[in-house]
């Protein structure tokens, strides 16, 4: 009953002076929306993360030309990584099912009529479609025969669809790849946003044969992926792979790789890595914002407890004693930031969508940031709260009532 | 009702010892409406303050309706305070942002009772005459109405006593006259009443003065015309 009364005194007190509130909530409001933004974010991003590499399988591996490389940073590529060996490692190691040998262009240019755009360029085997499991949904997919013939084909997603040919019907138009004019076969179902932050679906891919004789005029590879038939032995094969292409590329003992090989594994260590050295610079952000929130709390509560001696006074003299007066103050403190905390949420929440508009990453809501923000702004009330309480609890009354 | 003996009150007031209360004892019955006078700085409002049980005697008893709360922690004595006794102020001391209903029911926030809070606020500021003006702030009353919402606040827990500290003192006389009038109404119903003045007309009024100078009681009579008093 008591406890309920406080409550109710409290929230009068906090609803009778709505700037003072409001200024004091504003820390929390910022270091919970913070909080619950970034957190969100990173953690939203290293879940899609997670489900990519799940979802494009745990049997694949890929191997990128050029050593230290990370997937999703561009960097220079060595000449070194052919075609001959993508069909070797097929041929020799017997735990390879597929391979899918690619040179991968960012931001190429695309032109149709008067609408140009850039795309990511992918150059491929017939097979590209199975192993990266993304087929056309209208049109077709490249053969063995267009390959052959070193077709000027183009399957495209529907980013460049869109952009490029509008509404028109797709399949049989011709579009400009960078100079080279190329027939529209299909165009690739949706695939999203990677959490690279590239639009899949602003691919267009050709056969591999066309680019290098028509397009880059060159033989080597941006990388290859291959597709293992048992997992398990994911580790064994690896080292199967390094061994062929160190020999291969005439390596001696002591030299460095001049590729890099990429498992699903190093892709989930590397985003938790990434994620978790963010986490630590936005908690840091948000645990600073909180901190100044609750002086700030602090601050205004020992002015408020200051200002309104005498109302501690006269509910002394009738009988609150001072665990009701500490509690009335403590409960208000923590009102205060409890709110703002929930606003903090809401700011934060819809900030992650924008964010996720901007950034391309995910907007996925990640409760535990949430319940976490929503807890340390009730800690930061308790903590701002309870030294203006106990200094409002310990008043003389008499003093109070003077 | 109220058994003082030998009750004493020290300060240190820049590292001197002052004795606002000198061994002051004094008993008063139920019933009885008293008044206490006193020069400014006699020690009268320390004197309300220890039988208001919101300070405490330095040396000495306090018997309050047959209980010694001398020697009574803070908690205890709140309890006291919120059950037995009820105040008024000179300055009527209403929180300015509640309305006179809200202010009446502040002393049954902090009683444990579960009665109906609401009706029993209704019933004493009805009696007090402001059934009218129970959804009025403080600042939409005069200071007479005010310090009848006071008086109704002091009312509402049914204390053994009700102690007031110059109640008229920032009233009107017309204001004045009505917040006597129904101190007197309470005294006829049995409620017992200790009220500081420095008006003779105030004290007048009650069953018996109780004159204080430098500390002690220097005069203890009842007043002409009245009933019994409990001279000790």
């Amino acid at each position: 009953m008591r406890m309920i009364n406080a409550g109710r005194q409290a929230l009068g007190a906090m609803l009778e002076n709505k700037t003072r509130t409001t200024l004091m909530m504003l820390g929390v409001i910022i270091g919970v929306a913070t909080l619950t933004m970034i957190a969100s974010a990173v953690l939203g991003a290293r879940a899609q993360v997670m489900g990519q590499v799940e979802k494009w399988g745990l049997d694949q591996i890929m191997i990128l030309a050029g050593s230290g490389r990370k997937p999703g940073v561009p960097q220079p590529v060595p000449t070194t990584l052919k075609v001959d060996d993508a069909q070797t490692m097929l041929s020799e190691i017997d735990n390879i099912k597929e391979v899918s040998p690619q040179i991968n262009k960012r931001d190429f240019p695309m032109k149709y009529g008067a609408n140009s755009t850039y795309g990511v360029l992918i150059s491929g085997n017939p097979n590209w479609a199975s192993v990266w499991n993304t087929h056309p949904e209208t049109g077709r997919f490249f053969t063995e025969e267009d390959a052959g013939k070193l077709a000027r084909v183009a399957v495209i997603g529907r980013t460049i669809q869109r952009d490029l040919l509008e509404s028109e019907d797709p399949v049989g138009k011709k579009i400009l790849v960078g100079n080279n004019p190329f027939e529209v076969i299909g165009v690739l179902e949706p695939k999203g946003t990677a959490a690279t932050g590239i639009d899949l679906d602003s691919r267009v891919v050709i056969p591999l044969s066309t680019a290098q004789k028509r397009v880059f005029n060159q033989d080597y590879l941006f990388m290859i992926k291959a597709v293992l038939h048992d997992p398990v032995k994911m580790s064994e094969t690896v080292n199967d792979v390094r061994e062929l292409l160190r020999e291969r590329h005439n390596l001696r003992a002591g030299m460095e790789d001049d590729f890099t090989i990429v498992t699903p594994t190093q892709v989930m260590n590397l985003a938790s890595k990434l994620s978790s050295t963010f986490s630590l610079f936005l908690l840091l952000v948000s645990g600073i914002s909180l901190i100044v929130g609750a002086v700030v709390i602090a601050n205004i509560m020992f002015i408020a407890v200051n200002e309104r001696r005498s109302e501690i006074g006269i509910r002394r003299a009738v009988g609150a004693r001072k665990k009701d007066v500490l509690l009335q103050f403590l409960l208000e403190a923590v009102l205060v930031s409890m709110s703002g905390g929930v606003i903090g949420i809401l700011m934060g929440l819809v900030g992650l969508k924008i964010l996720a508009q901007f950034l391309k990453v995910p907007g996925l809501i990640m409760w535990a940031p949430v319940a976490i923000a929503f807890a340390s702004a009730v800690v930061v009330g308790l903590l701002a709260g309870i030294h203006p309480a106990k200094r409002a609890a310990n008043l003389d009354p008499i003093e109070a009532l003077r | 009702m109220i058994d003082v003996h030998d009750l004493s009150k020290t300060f240190v007031k820049d590292g001197r010892e002052v004795r606002v209360l000198q061994d002051i004892s004094l008993t008063m019955n139920e019933g009885e409406f008293v008044a206490i006078m006193a020069p400014s700085g006699m020690g009268k409002s320390t004197f309300l303050n220890i039988l208001g049980c919101l300070d405490k005697p330095t040396a000495g008893s306090y018997i309050l309706d047959g209980v010694p709360v001398h020697g009574m922690n803070d908690d205890e004595l709140s309890q006291i305070r919120n059950k037995k006794i009820g105040f008024v102020f000179q300055s009527f001391h209403l929180l300015p942002r509640m309305s006179a209903w809200e202010n009446v029911i502040l002393p049954l926030i902090y009683s444990d009772g579960d009665g109906d809070m609401g009706s029993a606020a209704e019933k004493v500021l009805g009696a007090v005459g402001l059934g009218d003006r129970i959804n009025h702030l403080p600042r939409e009353l005069s200071g007479g109405q005010q310090q009848r919402v006071a008086i109704a606040r002091a009312l509402v827990n049914n204390p053994r006593i009700i102690l007031a500290d110059e109640p008229t003192g920032n009233l009107d006389s017309a204001s004045g006259q009505e917040v006597m009038g129904i101190f007197r109404r309470l005294h006829r119903e049995g409620t017992t009443l200790v009220v500081v003045t420095h008006d003779p007309e105030v004290a007048q009024q009650a069953d018996r003065i109780i004159e204080m100078k430098d500390g002690r009681i220097f005069r203890d009579h009842p007043t002409t015309g009245s009933g019994g008093g409990g001279v000790q």
